[in-house]
Order: structure tokens, then sequence, then C-alpha cells
């Protein structure tokens, strides 16, 4: 038998047992996409949330001019503005602290706000109050209201961009940003999955029978493969259907390269895993019981936690920061924000060879460190297998391999 | 002919086998015996290529055994190992496929194994779901599936029902009866006297004999006899050199001998009357205590 039939056999053996044999495929799959369904649905139902739309109250006859003046800057600035009346002072403050005014302005003369304001109403509503103090003074001045309006109200300056505009980079930015999520819980559950499988063979000792028939090495690399199949076809799956929903309920416009933003997203994912998984077959080969398991994997899991963090504050801070910059050349890291910064035109086509280069690298070496911990470990059963124990046993053993 | 020549394996400061070299033919059903941790399971994981020796090497058929003729091998470990949530059915195919059976090859194999060891019923089943005489037949099944050229079982026997033993004992005697050597250990040292052609002994990962049982007994050194003498206490054994007591019960005593025999009987027939002096065909228990002890 050649080694890469044992490798798709035992792959094979993975994909059907967990995704025909194991109902909590589909369980977890429906799971995710309920998740994904609120996420994209919860927004549109909390209006009051969306930051282009706030409700400000005007108190007084005084505050009255500034009303108008603040829905037509609004517009022009792509803020829809609903003014309110409330009668007195004090309803008027209870209504923000209620939450239901986001902002009132009291008389002309003061701003209310819960706490702090949004920074852009806030900007906007002073320069309406700028604004209707110059006409006032204006109009007491005897100018005519023609002449106010062009100086007030001067036609938009025409913006000329250096650089192409990508109209799409919200929509692209908005699948990333979910993407990064999903790619982080695939991550984590897969990679824990390829370690709860090696301890499980571990612990039940089928290993032994198996490494009668074939060799660490192709029994570590059908489980990553075939785990990873299972991986990658329900992030598939949710990728798809979540698409499919976001764009029917206009959640999101679908940008023309959609596919090519899924594709970076599964590519990535294979490269996380490539990276994640062998390491966390290793946190199993170490342990011969499940309970063990959490003690081994903490390190890993936190390393990929804090990944998560760092392409979390990429995706709030945008693509572009110093932090972003260097992640792109973290293998941990890397494949977390990089969906994010190629979706939002952040990376430069250099940027991402390099960061493909340094990922492909490394996951080499990984995976051959981690082939030779697996091999040194995965027949040490009792107590937990230090790491320098399997780093020399497992030079031992290549001659089980010789064929 | 599977030999092991010279087989040591160190863990650490610990030698779990030293220098351990015996030979086992086609068609020979083989008990493997030895206290536990004399190196019983360490040696059939190195035939099995689980563990890689020290030093030293296993042949089959006059060739250094490698990973591909090791798939024609079959391996019952002593830990039973299967996948509990997988299905009997599922599990010997999988277990065939990785030993190169195509996958018809497997699915048949699969089938006519589980009619054999009467498991047919649970064949849909998981194997968590099975009692655990039964996961034991499912796991001799997936040593027998691929129909392996050698049989290595570790402890096949134990946690069988009288009626498993029987079962389990008929099956490795049909495939001894076809040619195939089959290496077995066991505690239960009647048993491996019953089905065994020849042994191993193993102590301290040392072989202390290995031949026919025959052969053993015959080369024990000293041979045994049982001597009752009417109306006489044991006192009279005691004048003679070279004798030792073994077990004295009412007027009958066993006796190990070094050299002449007939200087005993004719001590006991000069103490009194003699009604009974016959040899003593030494267990396969006494035997092993002997071969441990010493």
């Amino acid at each position: 038998m050649r080694t890469v039939d044992g490798i798709k056999l035992t792959a094979r053996r993975e994909l059907v047992e967990r995704t025909r044999r194991d109902r909590s495929f589909l369980i977890s799959t429906l799971v995710t996409l309920a998740i994904l369904v609120a996420i994209i649905f919860v927004p549109k139902l909390l209006g009051s949330d969306d930051p282009t739309e706030f409700d400000v109250g005007l108190v007084g006859a005084a505050s009255q001019p500034l009303g108008q003046v603040q829905t037509a800057q609004g517009e022009a600035a792509g803020i829809r503005i609903d003014l309110r009346q409330p009668a007195p002072p004090a309803d008027a403050e209870a209504a923000v602290r209620d939450g239901k005014l986001d902002l009132a302005v009291i008389n002309g003369r003061e701003l209310v706000a819960k706490a702090e304001p949004d920074e852009q109403l806030s900007l906007l509503v002073q320069a309406a109050s700028g604004a209707a103090r110059a006409q006032q003074t204006l109009q007491s001045a005897g100018v005519p209201p023609a002449e106010i309006q062009a100086a007030l109200a001067p036609p938009p300056l025409p913006v000329r961009s250096l650089e192409p505009v990508d109209e799409d980079a919200r929509s692209k930015r908005t699948i990333a940003t979910v993407a990064v999520f999903l790619l982080y819980g695939q991550l984590i559950g897969y990679c824990f999955t390829v370690a709860m499988g090696v301890v499980e063979e571990k612990s039940t000792r089928v290993v032994e029978v198996l490494l009668a028939a074939i060799r660490p090495v192709q029994l570590l690399a059908g489980k990553i493969i075939g785990v990873g199949l299972v991986g990658l076809i329900q992030l598939a799956i949710i990728g798809v259907v979540g698409l499919v929903v976001a764009v029917a309920s206009n959640a999101i416009t679908l940008p023309p390269d959609a596919a090519g933003t899924i594709g970076s997203v599964l590519l990535w994912f294979l490269l996380g895993y490539a990276f994640y998984s062998s390491m966390f077959a290793v946190a199993g080969a170490i342990v011969s019981r499940q309970e063990e398991l959490q003690n081994t994997a903490t390190p890993l899991n936190l390393l990929m936690i804090a990944s998560f963090f760092v392409a979390f504050t990429a995706s709030v801070g945008g693509g572009d920061t110093t932090l972003a910059r260097v992640s792109t050349f973290l293998p941990p890291v890397a494949p977390l924000i990089m969906p994010l910064r190629i979706a939002g035109g952040d990376a430069a086509p250099w940027e991402i060879a390099a960061s493909l280069a340094v990922m492909l690298v490394s996951i080499v070496a990984v995976v051959v460190l981690a082939a030779r911990l697996y091999e040194g470990a995965i027949l040490r059963t009792g107590a937990r297998v230090k790491l320098g124990d399997a780093w020399r046993s497992g030079r031992r053993q290549p001659a089980a391999g010789r064929a | 002919m599977l030999e092991l020549q010279g087989l040591t394996r160190r863990y650490g400061e610990v030698v779990a086998l030293d220098n351990l070299s015996f030979t086992v033919r086609e068609g020979q059903m083989f008990g493997f015996v030895g206290p536990n941790g004399a190196g019983k399971t360490t040696t059939m994981r190195i035939v099995l290529g689980v563990l890689e020796p020290d030093r030293g090497e296993v042949r089959w058929r006059g060739r250094p055994v490698d990973a591909e003729t090791r798939r024609r091998f079959g391996y019952m470990p002593e830990e039973r190992g299967l996948y509990p949530k997988m299905r009997v059915r599922d599990q010997l195919e999988y277990f065939a496929r990785l030993h190169g059976l195509s996958a018809t090859d497997a699915e048949r194999a699969a089938g006519y194994w589980i009619e054999r060891l009467g498991v047919a019923e649970r064949a849909d089943d998981r194997v968590e779901q099975l009692s655990l005489g039964n996961q034991q037949r499912v796991q001799l099944a997936a040593a027998l599936v691929h129909n392996p050229e050698v049989l290595v079982l570790d402890e096949p026997f134990s946690g069988l029902d009288p009626v498993g033993v029987d079962v389990l004992a008929q099956v490795l005697a049909d495939r001894a009866a076809d040619g195939i050597p089959v290496i077995f250990s066991s505690h239960q040292l009647e048993l491996v006297e019953r089905l065994c052609e020849a042994v191993a002994i193993i102590n301290r990962g040392r072989l202390v004999a290995a031949g026919p049982v025959e052969e053993l007994r015959a080369a024990g050194g000293e041979r045994r006899y049982q001597v009752e003498v009417a109306d006489a206490g044991p006192d009279w054994v005691n004048s003679l050199d070279g004798v030792t007591l073994l077990e004295k019960q009412n007027g009958r005593v066993v006796l190990a001998v070094e050299g002449d025999e007939q200087r005993v009987l004719d001590a006991a027939r000069a103490a009194g009357r003699v009604t009974l002096f016959s040899a003593v065909q030494p267990s396969l228990a006494q035997l092993f205590r002997q071969a441990v002890q010493e």
C-alpha cells in the first residue's frame, strides 16, 4: 500500500464518521447558521443602533431654526435626522435618558445627551447652531435671503480622489468581518476536534491496532485532512447560505468579486488550519485522557484567542495600522487578519505574496516538528509525555516506517 | 517460520527485553507465558512493528519483516482497541482496508467474520453499545479480517466466558490448521497447555525456556515421583541425598529426584509396603513456577 492510500483511508473514515454518522455535524452547522442570521437581522430590528439615523428633540422656539439646517446638512452627509418636539425641557431630558432621543437642543442654547453624544451628530448640530446664528445675524443686518442662502449653503465642493474609490469596500468589509468570526470559530472548533480525535484513539488504544497497519505519519495526516475537510465543507455551507440570506434581506449588496472574498476566506482557513491543527494533534498525543487535554491545549487556545483579538482590532480600526501590517507576517495571526486586509484593499500584492510565503514555510516547519512529537508520544500511555521525551523517542521510531 | 532474534529494548534505565530469541513454526499454536511485566506485550508490539527494538530483528519466512509484510500480520492488543462510536461492520471493513484489502474484499471479509464470531445481529450497532464479551469478539474479528499470514494475540482469552473461550480456541485452531503461526500470551496456563504445541516462558525480559511442551518437561533436569508407603511416615525420605520433599499428604509424598530413582524405590521398600510409585509429569504451571523462581 502506498503512503497516500493509508492517508486517504483514514481521511475518508474521519469524513464519513463525522458527517454521515454523527448528528452533531448537522446540529453545529444549523446553530452557526442561526447565529449568523441573527447577526444579519438583529441590527435591522434594533433600528436605533443604526449609526446613520438619529432622533433629535428641539425644545423652545429658539431651537427651531436649527432643525431645518440640521436635516439639510444631515442629508448632505448621508445621515437622517428625525426631529421631535417635546414640550418642557424636563420631558426632553427624560426622553434622552430613556434613549428615545439621541440629543435634545434646549432653547437653542444647550445640547443634552445621555453621555458622550455621537461625534458626527454632535458636529452636525454644532454646525447647525452656528449657521442658524449667522442666518439670524445676517437677517437682522438686512441681507437679502437669497444672498444668505448662497453664503451659508454654498454648493458642496467637488471631490477629486487621487486613488480609485472602491464602491463595494463596505460590503466586502462586512463579509470579511463576519468571515473572521467564522474562521476563528471553525479553526478553534476543528483544531480541537483533531486533538480530541487523537486522544480518543489513544485512550481507547485503537491506535495500537492502527499502527500495526499504518505508520503514525499516515494516521496523523489522514486525521488532519479528514477533519479539515469536514470543517471546510461546513464553512462553505455556512458561507454560501449566510451570503444568500444577507443579500436576500438587503443587509449587504453583493460586490461583484464576492466569490473572490469567499475564496480567500476558504484559502486562509486551510492555511490557518494547517498551521494550528498539527500542534493540537500533539496536545492530544501527549495525554492519555480527554480531561487532561484541557491543560495541554490551553497554550494553543490562548495563542488563537490573542490572534483573534488582533484580527478583531483590525476589523474595527481598519486594516492599515502598524499592528495589522506586522501581523501579516506572523503565522498565528495572518490567517485571521489577511481575509480582512485583502477584502478592505489594505494589503499590497507583495504583502499578500510575502504573507503566503511565510505561512507556507512555517506550516512545513510546524508539521515536521509536530509529526515527530506525535510519533514519539502517541504510544506512551499513562502520565503526560514531556515534549523533550517525545522529541527523543520520535527520532527512534522512523524505522517503523521502513517500507 | 517466524524468528525473533536477539530482541533488546530499554525504556530509559529499565531493560524490558534482553536478547530475546525464539522461533515459531508455520501452523504452530504457540503459547507465550511469563509473569506480569516480563516483557510479553513489548515483544508482541515489536513483532507488529508498533515498537522498534533497540537491537535484534524479527524475520518471517527467512526475510526481515518490513512494514509491507507486517500489514499481513493480525494483531489483537492486550488493551482492546476499537473506535467506541463506530459501527461494527464499518469498523471491520475499515481495518480490512487499512491492511490492504480492496473495498469489495473488505466487505466480504467483514461479513464472514461477523457471522463466524456470532455478532451478526449487532453488525450495525456502535461498538460501545455491545457487551464486553461481544466487543472482544469484534476485536478478534479485527485481527482476523484481512486473512493474516501470522496471528499475534495478547491475552485473547482474558474476560471471556467458557463458551467464548471454546469459540476462540476453535477459531485459532482452524487458523493454525491452515498453516498460520498463532502466537498468544495468557496467564491461563492449563489452557495454554491444552491448546499449544510449543511455548516460550519469559521472565524479566529474558527467555527462560522455549520449545515443545514435552521437551520442556524432559529437560526439566529433576524428575518428580509420587510415592505411597503404607504404615510409614515420610521420615524415610530424610536419609536420601539429592531428593527433595515437595509435598506430603497422609502416607503419600511427592519428591523431586536428581539422578537414579531406583535407590528411592529401595529406600521406600525398606521403610514399608510400597502401594504407589509413579513418575509425575510436571504441569506447565509447575514448569512455569520453577522457571520463574530460578
